[in-house]
């Protein structure tokens, strides 16, 4: 068994081992397929409560992640808001002293979440300048506002 | 309602999310429809390579009480119910119900058709280039009961 405690480096060697096969569009093609055929419940949960449904999905992912986050919701300004202090996932990558995260680990996010997100009406933001450090900034907004601070 | 916020740093939390065994399932499944059944064991000899090669030069050199602490840390941390029995010359681990099938069917995820590959072909690649072997004496898919035997090469 692969422990789920040892999904995260399984999950980047096959994005290693599928970009020899097919090159970087194989990669991104996997990503949009778990997008697609994994991601049922925060596609539900956002059909569902509309921009708190991004809250309740991460609220539970991210626990269980033991991730070190802030979260934000503002619902007036139909504003959701992740700033990743430490991502779990990126942070472990990177205390694997005889392995390399897969060079574009971290740009499954963008790609699995705005996948989602955007056709339903929301729009997202995200800020991956410092992912190799193990940081990031996720905004979704409901309705179209000028473009949110990553500050 | 007004503006929520929460706040969590790393130790609020125990790092244990189980979705992550629907995912890899989805990753096998996906690249057994997508490229065969070789791929998938392909795949899993590299992430073995790349992940495990810790554990494999701990098993080269302190035989198999490494490998019984590795299997003891997963095994606990996943909360499964199993057995595990050591000699020098032969570990064998019985597992219940595969805590991660559990999770799985339990939480509506599809179990990939090569699940068993993540015990077979991971086990087997891990002994490779030590004094050990590993077969699978039973396993039942629906529920990933198994007897995992891991056991010295015979030499000639």
């Amino acid at each position: 068994m692969i422990s789920c405690t040892e999904f995260i480096p399984a999950y980047s060697e096959l994005f290693r081992y599928l970009e020899e096969r097919g090159g970087k569009q194989e990669v991104v093609a996997y990503w949009e397929y778990i997008s697609d055929s994994f991601l049922h419940n925060l596609r539900q949960l956002v059909a569902e409560h509309g921009l708190r449904g991004c809250w309740m999905y991460w609220s539970h992912t991210l626990n269980e992640e033991a991730a070190d986050f802030t979260m934000e919701i503002d619902d007036e300004a139909g504003e959701f808001r992740i700033t990743m202090h430490q991502c779990p996932s990126r942070g472990l990558l990177n205390a694997l002293e005889h392995m390399e995260p897969y060079h574009d680990y971290c740009g499954h996010c963008d790609v699995l979440y705005r996948r989602i997100l955007e056709p339903m009406g929301f729009e997202c933001f995200s800020d991956h300048s410092e992912c190799d450090q193990a940081r990031c900034v996720l905004i979704v907004r409901s309705h179209r506002h000028d473009t949110p601070s990553m500050g | 309602m007004p503006k929520e916020v929460m706040r969590r740093t790393a130790a609020d939390n125990p790092y244990l999310h189980k979705d992550f065994h629907g995912a890899m399932s989805c990753g096998i499944q996906y690249l057994h429809e997508r490229f065969g059944a070789e791929a998938v064991r392909e795949y899993l000899r590299r992430f073995t390579d790349a992940y495990h090669a810790p554990l494999k030069a701990a098993l080269r050199q302190y035989g198999l009480p490494a490998l019984a602490e590795y299997l003891d840390g997963i095994y606990e941390a996943e909360g499964a119910q199993y057995e595990l029995a050591m000699t020098d010359d032969e570990l064998v681990l019985r597992v219940q119900e595969c805590p991660a099938i559990s999770h799985m069917r339990s939480h509506g995820y599809a179990v990939a058709d090569l699940w068993v590959e993540t015990t077979r072909t991971v086990y087997a690649h891990l002994c490779e280039g030590s004094d050990f072997d590993f077969e699978l004496q039973q396993y039942d898919p629906l529920s990933g009961a198994s007897v995992q035997r891991f056991f010295r090469r015979q030499t000639p």
